[in-house]
């Protein structure tokens, strides 16, 4: 296995002046499941199809299977051995043709004999679970199904390398999680070299080892738990109150502090657990003379994830967190004023309801997260919310107003910020800033006003007069959220807010959002498919099928699944596809892989941490290490969601 | 919120809503450099061409000789096909010949003189000639064989005269009724004033519907329309600053075409007032507009914009008179011309550039394009508002 699949040396692409990728380098053995991870725009996709030798680089040397990609002709010779599938979801399949014709079409294509071809994709589509909709036109299946049908086509010659462009952008973490089981396992079993890319940092622990991307750079590249021993530290979870005034504080002495919902997440950089918790105790009781000392109440400490280890790389090489937000306003008054209230709303089209008696409540100065897969109804909601679309039944108050009778009342009084960041490209920055004043109706004084603001919040200084489609991920984000706050709404709505930017961006951004709702008190309702994001908010709802099944804190949430299914244990293994086959045998209902890794849901931790790496030794795996793991959003949310469709297929 | 009104339509902050609006239309669209540079062109590169390059006249048709008398006055017949008429493209030895070179399309019409052709017209008989005419092209075609028949015509009867021995200059004596003919409006027949105008008139046609369209289809694309939704904007003030930014803007290129191109140019008189003249083709584009907004509606990008526009275009060139009067048409396609505003708009057009006339012969014009434009506007504002409201 020690062979090279790939070589990568000093690869250089630009599109016209822009700079995608900057001499990067990376070397993938055979047999290895590699990935590239990284925001929207920082160069994964060049690469990824440089590699499959459909797109021509400007400098360096691409290498497969001891084969220099520098030509055509080159690249043809190395096609059959590798199998592709680009970005977007079943963009290279046929959507009017069923799951069984885009297989074959893909077969004949690659020319696999009938015979075989037959078998294998019996094989795929079984592993796959697709084989009982056959016929079904790809244009009608989910996401989720849309990937894995890419999948297969992507396998069925067998190919010795398979290059997957973000495979799981757009797919919600049931279907993802699906995903990647059939991946790891199709990958293993066959001995297939993989290269696969993604934008969601907390998928790295999928990879054996990862490359992280950054605006044409690569960061670092090894296993995810070197990546992450690359920047020693610890990460403290706590809470303190009061809240709003400990985040400044904190993040004077440790910039990568957040708010997560209630509590209070720190990178102590360089510090062990013990150190972490003196400094943090020291800057919160002396820091701020005025003020009083604030105590830290609840505790816990571990190994950072990646993400923070990443974020420790930008800054180091002079990334800033920092937004120029004044730190000491005064905190809204806790108050008990509903924003936002649902009751009972639901959305009809035709037999399908979209939307089926949802009710919520979001006071002023919380951040609410309104969780689900696509299609489970979250954009509907927040259509009718927003007054786009009428309920077909139900009624809701949005910023004291009714929303069946004053529908431009409550457009004047929240803020919507969409997925796409609707910004106009061509116009400039305070152009965009100055249409949405003109729009809320600001006379011109105040729209000078809040066009400073927004361009202070947005760290948008420098920027004003540069097209608005060419700025950064991270600052069209930001800018549209000045946009939507240029009329100083009491609500505001962010429909998948995050989508492609890094994690800076991401981290500014939701600094803002926590600003916002804890010292002006706006009521911010956001959905996200990011689990990781669905942290930072202080409540949830999780919806499915159309109607909230879940709403409560995410603390409560993850507690519950405790009390229901057990703890997360984390198993180190030498081969982790038997391991994971024992464990099932062994009665396990919850195991998922994890790179060189096996999760598992436990209820009783302590016994099955002790009695695990024997069960498994006598089935001729070495365990490496056994710890329990925090549970994510993202185990409540499949744990919920999977709990549900099997619900829903015992009693259709 | 004490600095927000509830807006209504006429309010301040409505009138600042259609004011922003307008200038973010009018931003887009001067920062789009390829549609610029097109519309430029089209005001005027494509109204100059129209102007000096298209013709309706006859002009230099290339006429070969089969003469198979060879005599004075065979001869005599061929030389009166002259410039500008015609152009004399040397003779033919035989019929298959004359044949080959109507196919090549190398000649546009050859004349036949039969042998004996002066010795029987002296002896007083019947003769005939024959041209051949190459009518692929039905109007060259109609005017070759019109102005050839006028041609030999006048001969016949030169001829008889002086067999009668009245004088070569065919002086008749007898009872004859001469056509006098007195041209208006257009005296010296100069087709650039047809042509320019009309091309003018189509481009702002195509701009009408194209503009709008294209911006509404580009707000679908990005997505930025579901943002505007949230705002306290009505449709009305999402859909009517279009309308008014690319009315200017398209107002400003007919001043350029009329004014830098068709005036000094071409000497385009422009009669009448030319405060009409912009007053109609504003109302003009405002109804055009609409149905480019319309288009927009059921449109999902900028490629099927293009192609819709051309859909609508066609026909409503067509039924407008601008290439045929609307007299020619069948009765059904007559019935449908009522519905074209392009109809109106030319009649007022050509009224005010060329004849000179006011409101006062135009009102019925004006009327007829005011209900189309309200009704089309309105129709495009209510599938719009069915499709995002």
């Amino acid at each position: 296995m020690a062979a090279t699949a790939i070589r990568v040396e000093g690869f250089t692409k630009r599109y016209g002046k822009r700079l995608a990728a900057d001499g990067l380098a990376l070397t993938v053995q055979r047999g290895e499941i590699y990935g590239l991870v990284g925001a929207d725009g920082a160069g994964k996709s060049s690469l990824m199809k440089a590699v499959a030798g459909v797109l021509a680089h400007d400098g360096g040397t691409v290498e497969v299977f001891g084969t220099v990609i520098d030509s055509e002709r080159a690249a043809e010779k190395v096609k059959q051995r590798i199998g592709f599938l680009p970005q977007g979801l079943g963009l290279n399949l046929y959507p009017d043709l069923s799951i069984e014709e885009n297989v074959d079409f893909f077969g004949r294509l690659r020319g696999v004999p009938g015979a075989e071809l037959a078998e294998r994709k019996n094989m795929l589509l079984g592993m796959t679970r697709l084989d009982a909709f056959r016929n079904r036109p790809m244009r009608q299946l989910s996401g989720g199904m849309k990937q894995k049908l890419g999948l297969v086509c992507t396998l069925i010659h067998e190919p010795e390398l398979v290059i997957l462009d973000e495979p799981t952008t757009g797919v919600d973490p049931v279907s993802r999680r699906d995903f990647w089981a059939i991946l790891g396992k199709l990958l293993e079993e066959k001995g297939i070299t993989a290269l696969v890319s993604t934008a969601y940092l907390d998928e790295a622990d999928r990879f054996h080892r990862v490359s992280l991307f950054h605006e044409g750079k690569v960061m670092g590249e090894g296993t995810p738990a070197e990546l992450i021993a690359r920047v020693p530290g610890t990460l403290a979870l706590f809470r303190a109150e009061p809240q709003a005034d400990a985040l400044p504080r904190l993040k004077a002495q440790f910039p990568q502090t957040e708010a997560m919902g209630a509590w209070l997440r720190v990178f102590a950089e360089g510090l062990d657990a013990a150190q972490a918790r003196a400094a943090v105790d020291t800057c919160l009781a002396t820091s701020a003379p005025a003020s009083t000392a604030i105590q830290v109440t609840e505790w816990f400490d571990r190994e950072p994830e990646l993400e923070d280890v990443f974020v420790a790389m930008l800054r180091q090489r002079g990334a800033r967190l920092d937004t120029s937000l004044p730190a000491d306003a005064p905190a809204a008054a806790p108050t008990s004023t509903l924003a936002i209230e649902a009751t009972g709303l639901t959305r009809v089209f035709g037999d399908f309801r979209a939307a089926d008696a949802v009710s919520f409540a979001v006071p002023q100065g919380e951040i609410f997260g309104l969780l689900g897969a696509n299609g489970a109804g979250k954009t509907t909601v927040i259509k009718m919310l927003t007054g786009i679309l009428k309920p077909s039944s139900g009624s809701g108050r949005v910023a004291g107003a009714d929303m069946r009778s004053a529908g431009l009342a409550i457009k004047e009084r929240i803020g919507y910020m969409s997925q796409a960041f609707s910004l106009y490209h061509d116009l400039s920055v305070v152009e965009n800033i100055r249409l949405y004043a003109g729009i809320y109706g600001l006379d011109d004084r105040r729209a000078r006003q809040r066009s400073d603001w927004v361009i202070g919040m947005a760290g948008l200084a420098g920027f004003e007069n540069d097209a608005a489609g060419r700025l950064p991920m991270g600052l069209r984000q930001r800018l549209a959220l000045g946009c939507a706050l240029v009329h100083e709404p009491r609500v505001l709505f962010l429909d998948e807010p995050t989508s492609g930017v890094d994690p800076i961006g991401r981290r500014m951004f939701w600094d803002i959002l926590f600003h916002l709702s804890r010292r002006e008190g706006v009521a911010i309702l956001v959905t996200t498919h990011y689990m990781s994001e669905a942290e930072h908010c202080d409540h949830l709802a999780l919806m499915f099928a159309g109607r909230v099944v879940a709403d409560a804190s995410p603390e409560a949430m993850k507690q519950e699944l405790v009390t229901r299914a057990g703890q997360l244990l984390e198993l180190r293994v030498d081969r982790p596809v038997p391991a994971q086959n024992a464990l099932r045998d062994a009665g396990f209902a919850n195991v998922a892989l994890h790179g060189r890794a096996v999760h598992l849901l436990s209820r009783d931790a302590d016994t099955d941490r002790k009695r695990l790496p024997a069960l498994l030794d006598k089935a001729g795996i070495a365990v490496q290490s056994v710890g329990l793991r925090p549970l994510s959003m993202e185990d409540v949310f499949v744990q919920r969601i999977t709990a549900l469709e099997d619900a829903g297929r015992r009693s259709p | 919120m004490s600095h927000m009104t509830n807006g209504g339509l006429l309010s301040v902050a409505g009138l600042r809503r259609l004011r922003v609006m307008t200038q973010k239309e009018l931003l887009q669209l001067f920062r789009d450099a390829a549609l610029m540079v097109f519309f430029l062109y089209s005001f005027t590169g494509d109204i100059y061409m129209a102007a000096s390059g298209v013709s309706m006249q006859l002009k230099n048709a290339a006429i070969a000789t089969l003469d198979g008398d060879r005599s004075f006055a065979s001869r005599e017949l061929a030389s009166r096909f002259q410039p500008p008429y015609f152009q004399p493209a040397g003779s033919v030895a035989d019929a298959r010949q004359a044949i080959r070179r109507l196919d090549d399309g190398d000649v546009m019409a050859v004349l036949d003189i039969p042998p004996r052709f002066q010795e029987r017209l002296q002896r007083g008989e019947q003769v005939s000639v024959q041209l051949q005419v190459d009518t692929s092209n039905s109007v060259l075609g109609f005017l070759t064989s019109s102005y050839g028949a006028q041609i030999v015509g006048k001969y016949a009867l030169e001829a008889a005269a002086q067999r009668e021995g009245l004088g070569a200059a065919g002086g008749i004596a007898g009872p004859l009724v001469e056509a006098d003919t007195r041209v208006w409006y257009n005296p010296n027949q100069n087709d650039a004033w047809f042509m320019g105008i009309s091309e003018l008139l189509t481009v702002v046609t195509l701009f009408s519907i194209l503009l709008p369209a294209a911006a509404m289809v580009r707000e679908k694309e990005r997505g930025t329309i579901e943002q505007l939704m949230v705002t306290p904007l009505t449709s009305f003030q999402i859909l009517f600053p279009k309308v008014v930014a690319m009315t200017l803007v398209i107002l400003a290129g007919s001043a350029i075409a009329l004014f830098g191109v068709l005036g000094p140019l071409f000497q385009l008189p422009m009669r009448g007032s030319l405060v009409s003249f912009f007053l109609i083709t504003a109302l003009y584009v405002f109804t055009t507009a609409g149905l480019g907004l319309l288009a927009a509606t059921v449109a999902r990008n900028l490629a099927q914009v293009g192609m819709l526009t051309v859909v609508i275009l066609m026909p409503m060139l067509l039924l407008s008179g601008a290439w045929t009067p609307i007299e020619a048409m069948p009765p059904w396609m007559r019935g449908l011309a009522w519905i074209s505003p392009l109809h109106y708009f030319l009649d007022a057009a050509y009224g005010i550039l060329l004849k000179g006339v006011g409101m006062d012969l135009l009102w019925d014009s004006v009327l007829a394009m005011s209900v189309l434009g309200v009704v089309v506007f309105a129709a495009g504002m209510r599938r719009f508002s069915r499709q995002f409201g």
